[in-house]
């Protein structure tokens, strides 16, 4: 039996079952494309639903990868998988050859490119950013403000940026963006106490046990008010300072907003390397350009390709603690499937 | 008889139009009727969607379908690739086909639009002719256009057009034959059927209002809408 | 603005325009209100670019404003398009030159429909023969007559006398430009630069010397509304829609008002007097109303050619104030005579509109 696993991607999703896989003894290869490890993590700033520093998490991550059976290779990529009977030979890019048992795919997601919603106006206005942006500020310690220097004093918040929205294509709900509004607007609300906040919203998808107090806290303690309306169009005034309209569809009137600095919540969407990968292993795609699990129920982690593994947010949307827990049985599902070949 | 509801989605442009309504509102946020008339796109969406005969023939009898200036600017908003716009031209089309249009004050108004638009398409071959802008009934057209007006040989000749004479160029006369052509594309393909509809619906309803005995003394049912 | 953006979402929309060998479709409005404009469309591609058009005395409206006033069914207009496309077909063109934003929407509306519902397509086809016996093909290549001046854009720069820059400052003028609903927003492929930011006027503006402004209403529409103006009770709506846009472009202080399609052309025009008489209030530069020309208007000024042989006398709203920054020569006798330079009826614009 080959005790060699490769796994495609070092964030969240794969370095937990790398680390599992070693230690039921397994030798694991991660192939990372970037320098880091972490993935979407590796600039995240602080993480719903308790604000914990994501610094810890990829300080998790570090750990857990330090053992002997466990070798990363990062600023590498996959160029080639081919298969001869219950072996994969993986090629990468640094020209190493790996002959292996199974592969695991761990991809993850790339954040929607925003330029796509044209009608926001993303990379064209100054004061347009995605929450991917601030994310990266906060982490960097940046100071929040509009382009002018400006400390902001409206801020809104636009859900569903290229989720539920078939005109970029992607009809489906990407899950962590609802949540990760209202954890960024009490995070911008303590920073700017004084300022107002709105989240413009179709539906709030607080599936978590805990978000619905965040979204209650918001609107009691921080300051924000929760609008039922898709933003339909922005643009700048002279100042800079952004206009939006929406409709208040509770009111049923349309709405004409002035704010200083508005967050454009991304959604998650499939991105080149998972393409690439189904298409070097003839894998099944869902709809939504996800890969396609062989069973949802009862084999979400097995791929179309006997041997070739998923986990993480190449299959859906999923939150950090959720993609945990599916890269858990991931494991299982590998060993498992090593085990009885 | 079809029902409206089956009527509507045998029209190839109502599929196109509407798939299923996520109630975003985009629509309304920027339809330039919304703003100015108690108008929501997003309402009429929910109202096709929900396929009630009753409630969609009370909106073929409403003035709420007239108020859409046909911008189609929700078309390019909408994320369900929906567009009301053109939804609105459907239940037009059906409101006018069953008389509907002549129960609502906006409604009525298109027996106008029909002699003014309307005729002068058959008349001259241009939905607008200088002839059919008097300036009595623009008075936004301003002291330019009144010169114009008055003078339009003189000014067309100015500007090289070619003002109701033969040949090409700006506002040449359509001959005959190809009027002719053009009125028989009407007769084949539904649109004399309409105008009759339109002034045959009409005509009931200002009899019913006591406003014209026979369909050629319409004046003052003209003069009533025309003020309503 | 962040033109690295605007770059990245003009790339997108660069559509096939043909090179030559048009047949031309007139606009119902243009021709009424602006008739130079398409006098000089025709010359500025025959004589300045020496392109080969086709001018059909044949062909008629399209019926689209009575379409979207609905007094017009969509079969019928599917045939009046048909026939277009049935003498364009026997006069041997491909191409179409539409003159008309709203006669671009409805053709690509049709085509669309002819795409996915062949049988659209036979009825047209059915109907036609049977009123005219006529047949016909689908052309290759439809542009609004815009595209094609936007394709020869720089040429038209290289041959330019005059430039969009303010000759007493040395600064470029700064330019509203306004697209019409109909060019891009129901197809956003069909229109150079999509629906959000269109670049088919605005590359005009940049290639001749001016800077666009992008005011908060840019992408608003102008009102027409068609029913919404054609029935004179109903014009409040046209009127407040000129209004929200005027009131958002005052701040940023235009030289003009540049448009895509003609009935745009005549609202922002004809609006601009209408609230001055009504409210007493103008939106340009030192209390004065903004210029509101057509593009092929400016095409030709750019070029040198006569503003009152291109037809600026028929604006409500006077243009001189953009000559005299251009620069432009002209001579304001001259303004309202008759090609014999006899003096056209008794007009005099007195009133408000002497400093309009």
């Amino acid at each position: 039996m080959n005790k060699s696993i490769v796994v495609i991607g070092a964030g969240v999703a794969g370095i937990e079952v790398a680390s599992i896989l070693a230690d039921m003894g397994y030798n694991v290869f991660i192939i990372e494309k970037n320098k880091n490890i972490g993935g979407n993590v590796a600039f995240w700033h602080h993480l719903f639903p308790n604000n914990r520093s994501a610094a810890e998490v990829r300080e998790y991550m570090n750990q857990k990868i330090k053992v002997p059976n466990i070798t990363l290779f990062p600023n590498t990529e996959v160029t080639d998988i081919s298969q001869k009977k219950n072996v994969y030979v993986v090629r990468t890019n640094k020209d190493a050859t790996f002959e292996v048992g199974a592969v695991l795919i761990a991809t993850g997601f790339t954040p929607f490119d925003a330029r796509r919603k044209e009608e926001y106006g993303y990379g064209i206005y100054d004061n347009v950013i995605t929450s991917v942006d601030l994310e990266k500020k906060l982490e960097r310690g940046e100071n929040i403000t509009t382009t002018q220097g400006m400390a902001p004093k409206r801020i809104a918040f636009v859900h569903c940026v290229g989720s539920r929205d078939a005109k970029v294509g992607h009809t489906y709900c990407s899950k962590v963006c609802c949540i990760t509004g209202v954890k960024q607007a009490i995070e911008m609300s303590k920073m700017f106490p004084d300022a107002e906040m709105y989240c413009f919203y179709m539906d709030l998808r607080m599936h978590g046990l805990e978000y619905e107090r965040f979204y209650k806290d918001a609107q009691e303690n921080y300051n924000t008010q929760f609008i039922r309306g898709r933003v339909s169009e922005v643009s700048e005034n002279k100042d800079k300072s952004i206009q939006l309209k929406a409709e208040d569809t509770l009111s049923g009137l349309p709405l004409k907003m002035k704010v200083d600095l508005l967050v454009l919540l991304v959604g998650m969407e499939q991105g080149k390397d998972s393409d690439k990968l189904c298409d070097i292993l003839h894998l099944h795609k869902t709809p939504e350009n996800f890969i396609q699990p062989q069973d949802p129920h009862l084999q979400g982690n097995v791929s179309s390709r006997q041997g070739v593994f998923i986990a993480g947010t190449c299959i859906q949307p999923m939150t950090i603690n959720e993609t945990m827990q599916n890269a858990r049985s991931a494991a299982l599902e590998i060993n498992h499937y090593l085990l009885h070949l | 008889m079809p029902t409206i509801t089956e009527r509507l989605a045998q029209d190839v442009r109502f599929k196109e139009s509407i798939n299923s309504c996520i109630n975003c509102g985009v629509c309304t946020a920027i339809c330039a009727a919304a703003e100015f008339y108690d108008y929501s796109p997003r309402q009429i969406a929910g109202i096709v969607q929900e396929g009630n005969e009753e409630k969609i023939i009370a909106l073929l009898k409403s003035d709420t379908i007239w108020f859409c200036g046909q911008c189609m600017s929700c078309k390019t908003r909408c994320p369900r690739n929906n567009c009301v716009g053109i939804i609105i031209a459907v239940l037009r089309k059906i409101s006018q086909e069953e008389g509907y249009f002549v129960e609502s004050r906006m409604g009525r108004q298109q027996l106008l639009i029909k002699r003014n638009i309307g005729s002068t398409i058959l008349k001259y071959g241009y939905c607008i002719h200088p002839e059919i802008v008097n300036p009595e009934y623009h008075p936004e057209q301003g002291p330019t256009w009144e010169w114009v007006y008055k003078n339009k040989e003189k000014v067309y000749e100015r500007m090289n057009a070619n003002l109701d004479k033969p040949g090409s160029g700006t506002l040449r006369k359509i001959e005959q034959d190809t009027l002719q052509e053009l009125r028989d594309i009407f007769e084949v393909s539904g649109g004399v059927e309409l105008f009759d509809k339109i002034e045959k619906y009409s005509f009931e309803k200002a009899a019913e209002m006591g406003l014209a005995s026979n369909p050629d003394s319409m004046d003052n049912y003209v003069k009533y809408i025309s003020n309503e | 603005m962040q033109n690295e953006g605007l770059k990245n979402i003009w790339a997108k929309y660069q559509k096939e325009i043909a090179d030559d060998h048009y047949y031309y479709l007139r606009s119902c409005i243009r021709q009424n209100f602006f008739p130079g404009a398409e006098y000089y469309f025709l010359k500025i591609l025959r004589e300045v670019l020496g392109k080969d058009v086709y001018d059909d005395p044949r062909h008629t409206t399209c019926t689209g404003i009575g379409y979207h006033s609905d007094i017009v069914p969509f079969e019928t207009i599917q045939t009046v398009v048909a026939r277009e496309f049935a003498l364009m077909t026997a006069a041997g063109y491909r191409n179409v030159a539409v003159s008309c934003v709203t006669s671009f929407g409805i053709y690509s509306e049709i085509l669309e429909t002819w795409r996915e519902f062949p049988k659209e397509l036979q009825k047209a086809r059915e109907n036609l023969w049977k009123a005219t016996k006529r047949e016909f093909e689908i052309p290759e290549n439809i542009a609004h007559a815009s595209d094609i001046i936007y394709k020869f854009r720089h040429q038209i720069a290289e041959k330019a006398k005059y430039k969009l820059v303010n000759t007493n400052t040395g600064k470029p003028l700064q330019i509203v430009e306004h697209i019409g609903c109909h060019y891009a927003k129901m197809f956003p492929v069909k229109g150079i630069g999509g629906a959000e930011f269109p670049q088919v006027l605005s590359g005009m503006i940049a290639a001749w010397g001016g800077d666009v402004v992008d005011y908060p209403e840019r992408r608003h529409c102008c009102g027409f509304g068609f029913r919404q103006y054609l029935v004179q009770q109903n014009r409040g709506y046209s009127l407040s829609n000129s209004k929200k846009k005027l009131e958002s472009m005052q701040p940023y202080e235009p030289d003009a008002i540049i448009c895509n399609c003609p009935g745009c052309t005549m609202f922002l025009d004809r609006w601009q007097y209408t609230l001055y008489e009504m409210e007493g209030k103008r939106y340009g530069q030192n209390n004065e109303s903004i210029p509101v020309l057509a593009y092929e208007e400016l095409a030709a000024l750019v070029l040198g050619f006569e503003p009152w042989n291109v037809g600026l006398q028929m604006h409500e709203i006077n243009t001189e104030s953009l000559l005299d920054k251009m620069g432009i020569a002209y001579n304001p006798d001259e303004k309202y005579l008759d090609k014999n330079k006899q003096p056209i009826g008794s007009f005099n614009k007195t009133g408000c509109l002497s400093c309009c």
